[in-house]
Parts: C-alpha cells; sequence; structure tokens
C-alpha cells in the first residue's frame, strides 16, 4: 500500500513535470502556450497595460525569474530598463546570458530601422533596431517556430509534442494571414502618423505609409514645435488617421486630430492591451481594422 | 466513278496534310534549335553574371576590412556609463563653520572625522565623477567596478566579482561593496530620491554607508512570493558604529526580505536587517548591533506616474566600557512621479533615542533632532537630472549651539553611456 502511494506521488510528480517558461510580454506567452501546450507552465512578466520599455521592476518579478527553466525575451533593447537588475537579482543560472535557458526572439527576426550611427542626441535609439515586431502577425510563425526550437532543445523527451503542435498551429496561421493579407490589400497606400514607432513592421508589410510620429524624437515627449510641423505634413499628406497606444498621453493626438479631421485610433501593442485583444486572432484584427477602418 | 472520286479525293487531302505536319515538324524543330541556342547563351551571360557579383562582393569585402582589427577585442569592451553631479547651493550657514557641525550623540565635529559634507560650499559645488563599468568576466563570473572621483580623492566605491552560475537560487559576491542591510544602503548617491543622505544613516554609518571589503552570500526562495535571505562578512573598517581596533575588528550583516503584490499595481516590499560587530572603547572591545526595518508600498498609476512611499526605521545598540547607549532615528519619503519628466517628493527624518552621553552639550537643547525635505526633479530625458530642493535641518550643533539649517539647492546630475535599469 505504502509503496503503491510513493509511486503515484512519484507518478504524479513525473506526469505533471512541466517547464517553467518566462515571456517578457503577453503575445510571446501566448504563442509559447500554443507550441507547449500542457507541458509548460507560462508566466507572462510584463504587464500589457504598461510601455512595454518600462516595466515597474517589482520584485515579485524576481520571484517568477527565479523558477524558470525558459526565459523568452523580445530582446533589441527593449527590456534594457527593468529586466537586467531583475535576472541578476534572481539567481537562477539556468536563464542567465549564454545560458541555454535564455530565448532571446530578436535574434530570430531580421530587424528593419536598423540606424547605421547610434547616439542618444537622437533619443532613445534601439541601436539594434526596431524592437517591435510582434506587432506584426507575419512574426507570428517565426516567433513560434524559434519556441519551438527552443522547447525540444530543453526538454528533447516531448519533441513529437511539440512537433505536432507546432504543425497544427502552423496550417491554422497560414490559413489566418491569407485571410488577413486579402483583407489588408485594400489598405495599400494608406499614409497614417504614430505615436511611437511600434507598428513599422506591419505598416512596412502592407504598404502603408508613416508620415510621422507624435513624439519628436524617440522616448522624448511631444513638443508644440515638432506638434505644429506634423500637423502641417499630415494636412499636405492628406492624413486621416492617428495611431495611438494604450499607454501613452493621449492629449497630443486628440490635439491633432481636432487641427487636422484625423481619427485618432486606439491600437494595442500586446495581447490584452485593448478590451477585446485576448486571442492571437483578435489582436491582430483589431490592429489591421483600426490601422484600416 | 463515284467511289474512284472520292477516294482519290481522300487520297489527295491525306497527302496534303502529310505535307503540312511536315512542315509544322520542321518549323518546330527550329524553333526548338532557337530556344536551345538562347537558353545556351543566357546561361552564359549568367555565369558571367555571378562571376562579376562574386568580385564585386569579394572587393568590398576586401575594402571593408578593417586591416588594423585583426587583434582587435572592442566587442568585449564592459558596459561603461560615467556620471556627474554638481550644484549651485544657498545656505545660512557659513562654509568655514558646516564643516565643524556635530550631530549630537553621532557625530562630534565633522571635518575632525576626515569626512567633508556632501555639497560642502554655499555657491557652486562640483561634487563627484563616476565611472562605472560592469562586464561579464566568462561564463560563471560578472564583475562591477565605480570609481568615485571627487575634486580631493580617488576612491573605489564598489569592486566586485559576482557569481553567475551556482544553482539552487545561491549568489555569492566578494570584493568591496555596498551592502544590502536596509533598502537604501545598496544604492549609489546619484539614484537617491533626494541629494542628501538620510540623517540616521548619516549618523550610523557615515556617507558610505556600510561599504567594506568582504563576502556576500544571498538565496532567493523557490517560491511564488519573493523571500530572499543574506549574509555578509566585512573587514568592519566603519569606524562609526564599530571598531577601531585593527586586529581584531569584524563585521557581520543577515537580512531576510520579502515583496508580494497587493493588487497588480499595488507592491510591497519589506526587510528585517541586523549588523553585528564590535566597537572598540576605552581598549575594550565591546559588541555593536544595529537593527533595520524597511517598508516600500509602491501604487503604479500608470506607465510613467507612480506614488512611492519608502520608509526605514534605524537602532543602534552600542555596549560601551560603563553604559550602553540605545539610539535610534527614522526617515520616511514620499516620492509623486507625475510623468516620464516630473518628480515631488517630501521626506522627514528624525532622531527618536538618543540614549548616549550628552554631557558635552550641557546647555543646548539636544532634543527633537529633525529635518524637513521637500524636491521637485526634472528629466529632460532619462539619462540627466535637474534637481530643486530644499531641506531644513534641526539636527546640527555648530560652534557650541544649536543652529537651524535652512538650504536650497538645484543640482544637476547626468549618467551617460550604458543604461542603467530604472529603480523598484
Amino acid at each position: 500500500m505504502k509503496k503503491l502511494l510513493l509511486l503515484t506521488i512519484l507518478l504524479q510528480g513525473f506526469l505533471f513535470a512541466s517547464l517553467r517558461v518566462d515571456t517578457t510580454y503577453s503575445t510571446m506567452g501566448l504563442i509559447t502556450q500554443k507550441i507547449g501546450g500542457d507541458l509548460v507552465n507560462v508566466t507572462v512578466l510584463g504587464s500589457s497595460k504598461y510601455d512595454p520599455h518600462f516595466i515597474v521592476p517589482k520584485p515579485s518579478l524576481i520571484a517568477k525569474l527565479r523558477r524558470a527553466d525558459l526565459l523568452i525575451m523580445n530582446g533589441g533593447g527593449l527590456e534594457l530598463g527593468w529586466l537586467p537588475p531583475l535576472l541578476r537579482a534572481a539567481n537562477n543560472a539556468k536563464i542567465q546570458n549564454g545560458a541555454k535557458g535564455l530565448l532571446d526572439m530578436s535574434h530570430y527576426i531580421s530587424m528593419i530601422d536598423v540606424p547605421s550611427s547610434v547616439s542618444r542626441a537622437f533619443g532613445d535609439v534601439h541601436a539594434q533596431g526596431n524592437p517591435h515586431f510582434s506587432t506584426d502577425p507575419n512574426q507570428v510563425l517565426v516567433m513560434a517556430e524559434a519556441i519551438k526550437k527552443k522547447l525540444i532543445q530543453l526538454d528533447p523527451e516531448n519533441e513529437k509534442i511539440y512537433q505536432e503542435n507546432f504543425n497544427v498551429f502552423q496550417k491554422k496561421w497560414q490559413r489566418y494571414l491569407q485571410n488577413f493579407d486579402t483583407k489588408m490589400q485594400m489598405c495599400q497606400g494608406k499614409k497614417v502618423v504614430q505615436y511611437h514607432e511600434l507598428y513599422n513592421y506591419f505598416l512596412k508589410r502592407y504598404d502603408i505609409q508613416s508620415i510621422g510620429n507624435i513624439e519628436p524624437l524617440p522616448g522624448i515627449s511631444p513638443s508644440s514645435k515638432h506638434t505644429l510641423a506634423l500637423i502641417m505634413s499630415m494636412r499636405q499628406n492628406h492624413v486621416k488617421t492617428i495611431l495611438q497606444d494604450v499607454y501613452h498621453e493621449q492629449k497630443t493626438a486628440a490635439f491633432i486630430a481636432s487641427k487636422t479631421g484625423a481619427k485618432v485610433q486606439i491600437i494595442p501593442h500586446d495581447i490584452r492591451a485593448v478590451k477585446g485583444s485576448d486571442t492571437l486572432e483578435n489582436f491582430y484584427n483589431i490592429i489591421g481594422k483600426r490601422i484600416c477602418n | 466513278m463515284q467511289k474512284k472520286l472520292l477516294l482519290s479525293l481522300f487520297a489527295f487531302t491525306s497527302l496534303l496534310a502529310d505535307s503540312e505536319v511536315e512542315m509544322l515538324k520542321q518549323q518546330l524543330l527550329q524553333q526548338q534549335k532557337i530556344t536551345q541556342k538562347l537558353l545556351t547563351r543566357i546561361e552564359a551571360l549568367e555565369v558571367k553574371q555571378k562571376k562579376v557579383v562574386h568580385t564585386v562582393q569579394q572587393q568590398a569585402a576586401i575594402k571593408n576590412v578593417n586591416t588594423s582589427a585583426s587583434f582587435s577585442q572592442n566587442a568585449y569592451l564592459p558596459d561603461m556609463a560615467f556620471i556627474l553631479n554638481m550644484s549651485a547651493l544657498d545656505r545660512n550657514v557659513k562654509n568655514s563653520n558646516y564643516t565643524t557641525y556635530d550631530i549630537p550623540g553621532f557625530i562630534n565635529n565633522i571635518g575632525a572625522t576626515g569626512e567633508l559634507p556632501f555639497n560642502k560650499n554655499d555657491g557652486f559645488n562640483f561634487n563627484y565623477a563616476e565611472v562605472a563599468l560592469r562586464s561579464t568576466v566568462d561564463p560563471y563570473f560578472d564583475a562591477f567596478a565605480i570609481f568615485h572621483l571627487s575634486p580631493a580623492a580617488f576612491a573605489i566605491e564598489e569592486a566586485f566579482v559576482k557569481t553567475r552560475a551556482i544553482p539552487y537560487g545561491i549568489q555569492i559576491k566578494v570584493g568591496t561593496f555596498k551592502s544590502d542591510f536596509g533598502r537604501i544602503n545598496s544604492k549609489h548617491q546619484h539614484v537617491w530620491q533626494f541629494d542628501t543622505q538620510p540623517i540616521i544613516y548619516k549618523s550610523l554609518f557615515g556617507p558610505d554607508g556600510i561599504s567594506d571589503a568582504g563576502i556576500q552570500a544571498q538565496w532567493v526562495a523557490p517560491t511564488d512570493t519573493y523571500i530572499m535571505a543574506g549574509v555578509e562578512a566585512f573587514a568592519g573598517t566603519n569606524s562609526r558604529s564599530f571598531g577601531a581596533d585593527t586586529q581584531n575588528r569584524h563585521l557581520y550583516v543577515g537580512y531576510l526580505k520579502s515583496s508580494v503584490d497587493i493588487r497588480d499595481d499595488l507592491s510591497v516590499l519589506g526587510g528585517v536587517s541586523i549588523a553585528h560587530g564590535d566597537n572598540y572603547d576605552n581598549n575594550v572591545t565591546n559588541p555593536t548591533n544595529i537593527y533595520g526595518l524597511d517598508l516600500t508600498l509602491r501604487n503604479q498609476l500608470g506607465s510613467y506616474s507612480s506614488l512611492v512611499w519608502q520608509s526605514e526605521f534605524l537602532q543602534r545598540d552600542k555596549k560601551l566600557s560603563t553604559r550602553t547607549d540605545k539610539q535610534s532615528g527614522l526617515y520616511s519619503e514620499l516620492i509623486y512621479q507625475y510623468n516620464n519628466n516630473w518628480y515631488a517628493g517630501v521626506r522627514y527624518d528624525t532622531i527618536l533615542k538618543n540614549d548616549t552621553d550628552l554631557s558635552a552639550y550641557s546647555g543646548v537643547d539636544t532634543s527633537n533632532l529633525d529635518r524637513y525635505t521637500a524636491k521637485i526633479d526634472y528629466h529632460p530625458f532619462p539619462m540627466s537630472r535637474l534637481r530643486l530642493q530644499y531641506s531644513y535641518d534641526r539636527t546640527k550643533v555648530i560652534e557650541g549651539e544649536r543652529k537651524d539649517i535652512n538650504e536650497i539647492s538645484l543640482s544637476l546630475n547626468i549618467a551617460a553611456g550604458a543604461h542603467g535599469a530604472h529603480n523598484y
């Protein structure tokens, strides 16, 4: 009897042995869940309420990092302002830079907007290029593939399951993209302005022109001089859409809208950033719909 | 007859048809030949083109080679930042008097301790330039150093090595470093919310806090709630609370910290700390124990807006040859971040208990030692900060008299280079 009990306990431990995966943002978290299924236990560190550059480094995040088997980060400098000290404080050798348990997603993306020279005189420029690739649905499979490979590397026993999950997801997503691409065709050549360059991957892919940004330089608050220049340029180019994120102030966008007749569209930057953006499909649908409107 | 005619007609047409097919075949053959020729020509052109592109690429590659870089190791340079701090200040005390102040029961003539007060001049001050370096040494160690250069001195503020590959949530640090005692002790001056050090820290430890050569071990518990325990052993050179006997001095520090999120945007961090060492009084070695309690509440109001309330209480029990001194104090500060550019804050400092020999101050009121501070920060960008600070300081005795000090300062702090992460 005792033996049986011990065996069940042991078996239970074995059966529920799942990989603990931390992701810095929600979109990567959801993709990891799709590929890992029941074999992974996903924790998202950064709330999508907040600016991804400025996640509050709460000590509770240290506890989350402490037990992770794998940390999936966006990279490209997006986490530079909050993750490094947490990672150092977590004392988790498995996920340190250079260890097997750290996946930097930006290494798998062909980054755009890579500056040829970098100086903070130009604001908070990311030296490795624009890190906001997860707002483009065409990067989803690239991310999924990288996640699949990493999960197989860490848990080779379950390779078949990861591969199968990936195949199912890939088929589904390819169908989704086909549909999405057709819908986006009607927006080709449209002109928009953004608050911060959050949607460049998306805009480039669907041939939508970004005329300018509300912030004069990355990470610098709007100035009246820059705002007036932007209004002039929007009038000249007949821009009718302003892409606003959920976490910056919205007064400037409202002011510009009132002067140009453009419409302010609140675009989610991550899963769950706006109401109804709780699945991958809904998230990108909302982005597409609101940019296209 | 009719039959014959039909037959000949059939033969004729079929013959004719045959010749037509033949012609078509011929044409097709010719066409095929032409296509073949074109194909070979295209292939030849492609090969030629490839060769050209390849040579062009090769030439470009050769052009881009930095011929002096055969042994270059630039990619391995440490992350580096330099930090500058300067101020313009107005104070209702003469400079020569300010450098001799007392905090009754704690500091007797600040100048005599060899310590120069921060912002010592009424007028312009260039306080310090710092160079901070951080690098991963190898898969097993990280190294960190911060060199503090003030107009009069060069100091190694911190220089330590930290492990990065020990399992079970353990980390070891060796070198000279700031202790993780309490909340503010390990933080460098340029990230403090106020330019001045809390009175109780200055009184018990001096301007650098507990900062010494030693070893530290920290362990993070594998729990959902953040729990961290740490122990440290130091050389014990801090003479304000601990030994002056150079032979047998030592200092041990231990602490336990924990944090919970009450809501997603409301979190609390608390800690208990103890520092145990020896003091040296009248050629006798006696124990000094310092206890610390700290509590921080942080309410996030948005990505760039927050309200943080941080308090610390410290008590020192110092056994001397004839009596035991019991002294304690606290500070409590409230910081409001309005947006990425603006911060405002207030702080209250006080000495709560001052149970020590104050006979040198007969006739001087040494009760109610406290200080009020208020500040406004403007950050044009996260790397630079302008700070306007006012303080009303009632903790000082100057030239045998209690002197309340009014001080207003405008300081500029910059941290250029590697991006330091934001504080909790």
